[in-house]
């Protein structure tokens, strides 16, 4: 259980997250949305500690994460995966390597100095690519890889951390649908099959509605709404966006190739039979 | 395939992985060759670290660190004739500007020869670089020390040291610079009916021009950074005076002269990059 | 609004386009004419200072071609390979006989090299843990990255040489100075330009390792590292070149290598043996530049078909 207690984030004068206290069940799928600058990457920065809070509280397990110093931040980072809107996966190292980069918290100073994985580590680094489809490419350098299949390595990554949480700050806004389908595809089969809680940063209302057990909706770094898909009326939506619903709504309509695997494992497009 | 943990990896899956991506447990002949060339470099710097004698360092601890003391501990300070300090750096900066502007004056003329689209025969367009290659392979201190050798100690030989290295360096710099040239706007010069000096002063000069002064500039700078040094054999300017008093053991003196210097090279950085940016814009380089 | 056509002798324009470009002339001839002032007011004080002055130049030149004349070999076409004889010596006109010495050279040549690949390995090293310490994103505390600036500015402030006479003075005459002397010098040139590559890497990758719980080391190591390592090798063998010159001159205050064969060569004597000497050091710094530079194309070669 994640519970937030006033957990405010202020840059000088701004405030980003204005007091924000809620909690989080184990196994949750939550969909924070609302326009750009309402603070959703503040607050799901401030989860793992990217960004550091200014005030408040933030208990997991029962443990407060705020208070967190040195390697014991490290540890919960470790335990709390994070998937980027650019992927932030390292260009010029191969593919295995990025992933394999997921258990560096285990490694000792010299191991990971020296960029040494052992065979137990690099066959469970195969283990995640395979499931999202990826091993095939697992030698490649990085950089040459398409986006799509960019972020199902940051998954891959953040599966081999075997992580309790799962953060992903706008994990599609850089992908054409298809690929957005994937991805969405993977963080609902990790949520569901693994027991993992996911929080994902979305800019589409459609995603949200149809990927999440719960959606927050955020404005000028308030909560203003807080409950289930069903209950996020368009009335309700369009409060949340203000001025930028009629594009949030349009894309909603674009993009209804959306919708949740029939078969709960992502399904990559194409897949080299090794 | 479903959630597995990395605990429950056993030997038998790593197996079976193994075999289906042998590669990426990496190739044994990359590890071993990658290990082999750390171990080489490592084996290399214990062995010349040794060759070297790095054990006198440990010995001398003591008297590295009376040396220490002795710079950061002024002493006397009214004594250290603080005229022929800063009249040595005066000298310093006098030798590298004449050194500098007889090299620029002379690369100019030898860069012509030895760029390839204005000296089209290729015998003396290869003389002159081996000359220039000669006035650059040997460092400016050895230079000074030739020519303190051939018109004696004072600030004659540094400027003639000054003078024949930048004059290597720029000229070669310089005929870079000629061969880059764009052709087009030559062309575009010489279609108006320009006569050839005309088409040297408004097809070549425009665009060679701020390049030259720009590296004449960077000269400038490099040489009162070398300049300094050319003292210590006995080629004029602050070195003269930095050696004479660490020769005496006038240790502090010679940490507050290195200090002084300092501040006037970052100084004439500064200016000279106030120039740069007056004439040539943020382009130039 | 006035139109353009407006007549009158205050608003034609080709008047007034005239007057502009005449005080636009004069603005410019006066800068140009102030800065050619200033130019040869301090080229006057510079030849003043360095007492630099036609008659001196005049008195020195016969004498730089003078003991240009002495220091040439004297090489004869029917001698030049001619072997030692019966007592074991080679005949004057000889290759031979000017490079009488040649192993010695040789001995001090390679000592040289080693000098400064040592010297560039291990300034190398230090230049690449300072730069993460002292580039502005990297630096885990400002005050550290200040520190390390700092240190790294005064490194390649002083030169190679003053600092191989302190050391020189440390620790006695022989190689150890000069190599360290070198290394302290390299570490600071490399050191900055290390770190400026380090300020333009993507700051991406660091997150994404901070993120999986990877420490200050790891994020350098994983996120930065890989980013510029082939920037590092490329200015770090371009160093190199550099340093080789620079060991070939730390000897002159007794710091190793050919240098002090150098000195005592060209302050002693003033015959062929100062161009033997002066000749294989250029063939060796031109040939090292040579290498270096075909190492370091074939580096940015395999780069750019990545």
């Amino acid at each position: 259980m994640l519970e937030f207690k006033g957990l405010t984030k202020q840059f000088n004068s701004t405030i980003a997250v204005k007091p924000a206290t809620f909690t989080i069940p184990d196994g949750q799928m939550v969909g924070i949305i609302g326009r750009s600058g309402a603070g959703k990457s503040t607050l799901l920065r401030m989860i793992n500690r990217l960004n550091e809070p200014s005030g408040g509280q933030m208990l997991f397990q029962g443990r407060d994460i705020t208070a967190l110093k040195g390697r014991a931040l490290r540890e919960w980072r470790n335990e709390c995966a994070m998937v980027f809107q650019q992927f932030n996966l390292v260009g010029r190292l191969n593919v295995l390597t990025n992933v394999m980069s997921g258990r560096l918290f285990h490694h000792d100073f010299a191991s990971s100095m020296l960029g040494i994985f052992t065979a137990r580590e690099r066959a469970f680094a195969i283990r995640a690519l395979d499931r999202l489809g990826m091993a095939h490419v697992a030698l490649q350098q990085t950089d040459t890889l398409s986006g799509g299949q960019m972020q199902r390595v940051a998954i891959a990554r953040a599966l081999v951390q075997e992580p309790r949480v799962m953060l992903a700050d706008e994990p599609i806004a850089s992908l054409d649908p298809l690929n957005a389908k994937v991805v969405m595809d993977a963080l609902r089969a990790i949520n569901r099959q693994d027991g993992l809680t996911v929080i994902c940063n979305l800019h589409t209302l459609d995603t949200a509605r149809q990927y999440c057990d719960r959606i927050i909706g955020m404005q000028d770094g308030v909560i203003v709404f807080d409950g289930t898909p069903t209950e996020l009326t368009d009335r309700a939506a369009r409060e949340i966006y203000g001025a930028e619903a009629e594009e949030a709504f349009s894309e909603a309509m674009t993009s209804t190739a959306l919708r949740p695997g029939a078969s709960a494992p992502a399904q990559p497009e194409a897949r080299v039979v090794n | 395939m479903s959630t597995l943990t990395y605990a429950a990896i056993s030997d038998v899956d790593i197996a079976a992985t193994r075999k289906r991506h042998p590669k990426a447990f990496g190739d044994p002949f990359a590890t071993t060759l990658k290990a082999a060339s750390w171990a080489f470099i490592a084996v290399y710097l214990v062995w010349s670290l040794g060759f070297f004698e790095i054990g006198k360092l440990l010995s001398a601890s003591d008297r590295a660190w009376a040396l220490i003391t002795r710079m950061v501990v002024w002493q006397d300070m009214a004594t250290w004739q603080y005229y022929n300090i800063y009249k040595g750096i005066a000298q310093t900066i006098a030798m590298a500007f004449v050194g500098t502007l007889l090299g620029t004056i002379f690369a100019l003329g030898l860069a012509f020869f030895a760029a390839r689209n204005t000296m089209p025969v290729g015998v003396i367009r290869h003389a002159v670089r081996r000359m220039l290659d000669v006035f650059r392979g040997i460092d400016q201190v050895v230079w000074g020390l030739v020519f303190v050798r051939a018109v004696g100690l004072g600030p004659l030989a540094g400027v003639l040291a000054i003078w024949i290295s930048d004059m290597g360096n720029l000229a070669k710099l310089y005929s870079e610079a000629i061969e880059n040239i764009d052709r087009k706007q030559v062309e575009g010069v010489r279609a108006t009916g320009a006569d050839t000096s005309r088409i040297i002063r408004f097809g070549y000069l425009p665009q060679i021009l701020p390049v030259f002064i720009s590296l004449s500039l960077y000269s400038f700078e490099s040489s009162t950074r070398s300049a300094t040094i050319l003292g210590l054999v006995g080629a004029g300017g602050i070195g003269m005076i930095i050696i004479e008093r660490f020769r005496a053991g006038l240790f502090d003196q010679v940490a507050f002269v290195v200090l002084n210097v300092l501040v006037v090279i970052a100084v004439i950085d500064w200016g000279s990059g106030l120039i740069r940016k007056r004439f040539i814009g943020e382009r130039g380089h | 609004m006035a139109s353009i056509t407006t007549n009158g002798p205050d608003h034609d324009p080709v008047s007034l386009f005239e007057t502009h470009r005449t005080r636009m002339i004069r603005d410019r001839m006066l800068a140009n004419i102030t800065l050619a002032v200033l130019f040869l007011g301090f080229l006057a004080w510079s030849i003043w200072i360095s007492r630099f002055t036609p008659d001196r130049l005049a008195a020195g030149i016969p004498r730089i071609f003078e003991y240009f004349g002495s220091v040439m070999p004297s090489l004869q076409w029917d001698m030049l390979f001619e072997g030692r004889s019966a007592e074991g010596r080679f005949p004057a006109g000889s290759v031979g006989y000017w490079y009488n010495d040649f192993w010695k050279y040789l001995r001090l040549i390679w000592e040289t090299i080693l000098m400064a690949l040592t010297a560039t390995l291990l300034g190398t090293g230090l230049a690449i843990a300072l730069s993460f310490l002292a580039a502005r994103n990297c630096t885990p505390y400002p005050w550290m990255g200040a520190a390390a600036r700092r240190f790294l500015e005064f490194c390649r402030g002083v030169p190679e040489i003053l600092f191989a006479l302190i050391l020189v003075f440390a620790v006695g005459i022989g190689p150890l100075a000069g190599v360290l002397a070198i290394t302290i010098h390299a570490t600071g040139a490399l050191g900055k330009l290390f770190s400026e590559v380090n300020e333009n890497a993507s700051m991406r990758p660091v997150d994404g390792i901070k993120a999986v719980g990877g420490s200050w080391f790891e994020q350098m190591r994983y996120g930065i590292l890989p980013q510029v390592l082939p920037n590092f090798t490329s200015y770090a063998l371009w160093r190199f070149e550099i340093n080789v010159r620079a060991s070939a001159v730390v000897g002159f205050v007794g710091a190793g290598g050919i240098g002090a064969e150098l000195s005592h060569t060209i302050s002693f004597y003033s015959d062929d043996r100062v161009t033997a000497v002066l000749l294989l050091v250029v063939l060796t710094v031109t040939a090292i530049d040579l290498l270096s530079e075909r190492a370091r194309h074939t580096l940015i070669g395999k780069e750019s078909l990545k």
